[in-house]
């Protein structure tokens, strides 16, 4: 007797669907997020603004920014926590500033220095 | 509150053939800074090579590590010829 002979088992329409994934839900936050990102050429997350920033990370990042005389799209992570956490989340990145060009993460202040200093970042913006 | 050793050695550790230099630069066990040279490294971008090391420290990063100012780069670039 060959397989073929049998019904098709009838449990396909009996099992439960199986839970939407996390990235199913809506998240206005994550998607307010990843919209600035693709809008704004140059867009910098960091702790205050760049008038007022809140932490010696982000000051570096807005001067190597402001000494290229770049014009830039700035948010706040401060007032929100889940801001941080959304981004980190689409960015796979830990800590803040991060800067994004294009669409894309460049990185924080570390790499964003450096890129600076060896003229990369004003290539970059180009 | 961990020393600028004990991040050294998570680094080496966690990363094959890493050399990592780390700094306490406040002394207070929360803001380090960190040179990484790896043959790990090879071929990754400066953000793939950060997150190579912050993957390290996974939620401490931001939480007991306040910051870890990294510099990445592999052997290659240090060798005088």
């Amino acid at each position: 007797m060959s397989a073929s002979q049998f019904e098709p088992l009838p449990m396909t329409s009996t099992q439960p669907t199986p839970p939407p994934a996390p990235s199913a839900e809506p998240n206005p936050i994550r998607e307010a997020i990843a919209e600035a990102i693709a809008e704004h050429k140059v867009i910098l997350f960091m702790k205050g603004t760049p008038e007022a920033p809140g932490c010696g990370f982000s000051a570096r990042t807005v001067a190597a920014l402001q000494a290229l005389d770049t014009p830039f799209a700035a948010v706040d992570v401060l007032p929100d926590p889940r801001i941080r956490q959304e981004l980190s989340a689409i960015s796979d990145w830990p800590t803040i500033p991060q800067l994004f060009i294009d669409g894309e993460l460049i990185g924080g202040c570390d790499i964003v220095t450096e890129m600076y200093e060896s003229g990369e970042l004003a290539q970059a913006l180009v | 509150m961990p020393s600028a050793e004990d991040i050294r050695q998570r680094i080496e550790t966690a990363i094959p053939g890493a050399q990592a230099d780390v700094e306490d630069y406040t002394g207070g066990g929360d803001h380090f800074r960190a040179t990484v040279t790896a043959t790990a490294f090879d071929g990754l971008s400066r953000v793939q090579q950060h997150r190579l090391v912050y993957e390290v420290f996974g939620a401490e990063i931001g939480g007991a590590i306040h910051a870890l100012a990294l510099k990445t780069q592999t052997p290659s670039k240090t060798q005088t010829l």
